[in-house]
This record gives C-alpha cells, structure tokens and sequence, in this order.
C-alpha cells in the first residue's frame, strides 16, 4: 500500500488519464470518419497506445517509484530496516502495474472491440498483449529509476528510438523488443494481430519473462549495493 | 542489550571517497554502551560515518562492524539497529501514528502496546492522529526519533536528532537519551554544535575535514579546545599606541598590525581583553571602534585540536 501510495500522486492520475483518454479519443473521431477494418488496431493501437503510451505511461510510474524515494530521501526508510531487498523492489514493481495494467488493457480492448476487426476474443488478446508488455516495461524501467536520476530522459530515447523506430524497421531486433512481445502474445491468441514483424507467442513470452526477471535482479542488486545517502 | 564484552561498534581504518573527494579518512574507533557525541563542523564527514555505520554507504576501504557482525548487507541486523538520519523525511500523508506503526511492521512486529510506548517516549500522544505533513520541524524530529526506537534497539544512530527542537524538547530528549543509556544500549549522536554534545554524551569523537581529530572523555577535549589562543581584531583611533599597551596584558600572547591598519591580537582569554581594551583605550585618548573575533568558526576550533 505504502508503494501504491508513493507511486499514484495526483500529478500522476492527471497524466495517466490524459495519456488514455488521447488514443480513446482519436479512435472514436477515426471510426466515425475512415471507419475501414483494421484502423484502429493497426494505427491507433500499435501505433499510438503500444509503441508511445503504453511505455511512457508505465515509465512515468515505474522510474519514479525508486526515483522519487532517492530524491526525497525516504528510500533510508526502508533500507535501515529488516526487510529482504527484493520484497522492496517487488512492492515497487507492483505496484505500478496494479495501476498500469487495468488501465492500458481497458484501452486495448476497448479500441479492439471498436475496430470492425475486434472480434471475438480479440478485445481479450490485446488485453493479454498489454499486460505482458506492462510487466516487462515495468521491470525494466524500476532499475532504471534507480539507476539514474536521469531516468525519464533515457527511458523517453528508448521507447522513442528503440521501440517505436529501430525494431519497426529492423526485422532482426524484433526478438529484443517488448513491443514485439506484446504483439506476438497477441498475436497467439487472435491472428487480427499479425504483421510482418510479429513474432510467435511462445518466444514473445519467454522474452518478456527473461526481461522481466533479469530486470527485476538488477534492481535487487542495485539496492542492494549502492550507496544510500 | 549489546554484546556483553565487546564494543558495540567498532571502525577500522575506514575510509570514504567520492571520485576524487575525500568524506572520510582512515578512521578507527570504538563506541561502546552509554552516550557517544560525534562532533565535528558541517561537512566533516560525520553523516558519512554515521551512514557507514548503518550499512547504507559502503566505506571504500576498511570495514565497519556493529554488534559484532559486519553491517554492509546484514539486513538482519536492523533488528537490533535504531536509525534517524539527519535528512528531515517522513511520508506526510501518513499520521504520526500509521508511521511509528509502519516502523514496527517493517521490524515484524505487530504491537500497539510498542507503538504506544513509543510515541509516548517522543511525547507525542495528543498529535500521533494528525497527519505529519501537518507536524512542526521539532514535532517531525520526535516521531522520527519514535519510529527508530519502537523496535527498542541495542544501537541507536542518530544523526542531528536536535536540529529544529526547541530548548524544551532539547531537555526532555537528553532525559530520554540518559534513560536509554542506563539500559545498556549504545547511543551516538552527531551534531555540530558543542553544547549540544556536552550536554548529552559523556564521550565524543571529534571529526574535522574527513578525519577523526579526537576521541574521549567530553571533559578532557573541551579543555583543550578552551585553551587554545583566539584571533581577535581591534579597531582604534591611535593604533600603534594601542597595540603597545595591549602587548603588555597577560592575556595577551602576540599583537601585530595589518594592512588596514587594524590590530590582530592573539589571546587565550578572550574575556579579559574585552574586558581591558576600552579601558587601554580611554587611558591613552584613544578611540575605540570595535573588537571582534576572526577565527571563532567550529572549523577552526576543530582545527586546533587537529594539530595538537
């Protein structure tokens, strides 16, 4: 409770509600104007809400839940009692997908289910899909917030730069990629999903699992060893 | 209680740098049961140590041990472990109560009789509902003192623990502190204020610029640093006349004139040469114009003893 309550500030659900409302709104102007099958997916679901929003939505909660102790100084708090490092960085973690999550699966399915397209049980594989993808992003972007205080500028090149550019045009990196394990975990429920660069479920969850935990051990060791001021 | 025969915290030949800054320099010492004062000028390297101490700043070179076990990474440990950190920091949507129980739980304890103790010891029944954000700085102090000793600790670290408490809070928390001490628990205190520490610790480390310049009996150091000559400068009308007259004193050990013309007198009673000037002054028509002490920084102070 205490991680959900640092994390969620006002500020936060301000950003966090524009950053969902903005692709709900455009779906709803795109589908009473083009209205043609795979609009909404395509564009504005992998283009908008899983390549930008997702991301800097879990990167604005994740970076900040360590970040923000490191900058006020109430990450001393926790660390001088008897309480095993991964337990505090587990808190942390989830606390930001208990908030990411529901949230950008809501918006998934409800611009799937939109899309003429969305069918079935596709409103449910986006969501599956965003789910996956939160957890891996938050993993990775937790260690981040605790790695810099830099975090939000470094996290905004890589989801910019990484995610959203160098994997959509590379086919190669496409397994190095979270988007690409979002699309793929979708993508293994309901094939309205596939695209060129999707990548079958299976190794699109081992991917995502592998960054989850690996992320989440660095963050563990980095509490664990840094200097605390 | 602590360990029975052992120190409750011992250094060896610690150090601390940061790229090329020196916090801490090859600092060994021992603390044991009673009240330890750390006294040293802001930026000394005291919270450095103190955050040694804790486990939470790893020394670059020597070892730090608390209880007889190695404190880096002995999560353990804060069992036995009390601390309050000099950064004035509380979670402010929180009551004072939901903090000091929040302090027990991540000790895993679930006891409202030690939270009630507690706050108690911090003297703060009448405002543990109140949200903290709401607290004074002396207020925010004692719940933060309360949320270290819910777990009743054998080693309390404090650092600052009287920055922003009132005269009366500074009594009651060197009652509190003397209490715990006769249950065998080793206190440190840091502060950069001497009275401070007189008036709590029976026994002081003196840091000064990263190193540890004294450690002892609180007596015995504090007569050394009384003895020490002052720099004073006196400003008068008939200035050569005055430094004669003043070179004469007892009091006086040396007096030179600088470039503006003022004197530079080096005394080690400061008292009496206030005392003896304006009446130097009046005896040969000269006119007074101020007197004032150059050198009576914490720094400098410090540094006296440093090169004792």
């Amino acid at each position: 409770m205490l991680a959900l309550r640092q994390s969620v500030t006002r500020r936060k659900i301000a950003l966090l509600i524009i950053l969902s409302l903005l692709p709900l709104g455009l779906a709803v102007i795109l589908d009473s104007t083009v209205a043609e099958e795979g609009t909404l997916i395509g564009p504005v679901l992998g283009g908008l809400v899983i390549s930008v929003t997702l991301p800097i939505t879990v990167m604005v909660l994740a970076t900040g839940a360590f970040g923000n102790e490191v900058e006020d100084r109430t990450l001393s708090l926790l660390t001088t009692k008897p309480v095993p490092r991964w337990t505090i960085v587990l808190a942390k973690f989830a606390a930001t997908v208990v908030v990411a999550a529901p949230l950008m699966a809501a918006v998934a399915a409800v611009i799937t289910m939109m899309d003429p397209d969305g069918t079935g049980n596709a409103p449910l594989a986006a969501a599956v899909g965003v789910v996956v993808g939160v957890v891996a992003y938050a993993s990775a972007f937790t260690w981040l917030g605790l790695l810099t205080t830099r975090a939000l500028g470094f996290g905004l090149v890589y989801v910019l730069l990484w995610e959203a550019l160098i994997t959509t045009f590379l086919s190669g990196t496409r397994y190095l990629s979270i988007r690409s394990y979002i699309f793929g975990t979708a993508y293994g429920i309901n094939d309205v999903f596939g695209e060129d660069l999707t990548i079958a479920m299976t190794p699109a969850l081992v991917g995502a699992a592998l960054v989850t935990v690996v992320f989440f051990l660095l963050t563990v060791r980095r509490l664990s060893r840094m200097d605390i001021q | 209680m602590t360990t029975a025969s052992g120190p409750a915290v011992e250094v060896q030949n610690v150090s601390k740098w940061y790229g090329s800054v020196v916090a801490v320099n090859e600092a060994s010492f021992d603390v044991y049961p009673g009240v330890t004062g750390i006294l040293g000028p802001n930026g000394a390297g005291k919270t450095t140590l103190l955050s040694m101490m804790c486990g939470l700043v790893k020394p670059s070179r020597g070892s730090v041990r608390v209880l007889g076990e190695e404190v880096q990474g002995n999560i353990g440990l804060y069992r036995r472990i009390g601390v309050m950190l000099e950064h004035d920091v509380l979670y402010p949507f929180m009551t004072g109560r939901d903090f000091v129980r929040l302090a027990a739980r991540l000790q895993g304890m679930n006891d409202e009789a030690a939270v009630d103790r507690a706050i108690h010891a911090a003297n703060l029944e009448d405002a543990q509902h109140r949200a903290t954000g709401t607290y004074s700085r002396g207020m925010r102090q004692r719940i933060r003192l309360a949320g270290a000793i819910v777990h009743e600790p054998d080693v309390l670290i404090l650092d600052e623990p009287l920055n922003g408490t009132d005269p009366r809070q500074r009594v009651e928390f060197a009652d509190f502190v003397a209490r715990l001490s006769t249950q065998g628990k080793a206190i440190l205190i840091s502060s950069h204020i001497l009275e401070e520490v007189e008036a709590l610790a029976d026994r002081i480390l003196l840091v000064v610029s990263g190193k540890l310049a004294a450690a002892g009996d609180f007596h015995a150091i504090r007569e050394k640093l009384d003895e020490r000559p002052f720099q004073v400068r006196i400003g008068a009308s008939k200035q050569r006349e005055m430094a004669a007259a003043l070179v004469a004193l007892d009091a006086v050990e040396s007096v030179s004139l600088d470039e503006s013309g003022s004197i530079e007198v080096f005394t080690r009673n400061v008292a009496e040469l206030q005392r003896m000037a304006p009446r130097l002054a009046q005896d040969i028509g000269s006119r007074l114009y101020r007197i004032e002490p150059l050198d009576d920084s914490l720094e400098s102070v410090f540094s006296y003893v440093v090169q004792r």
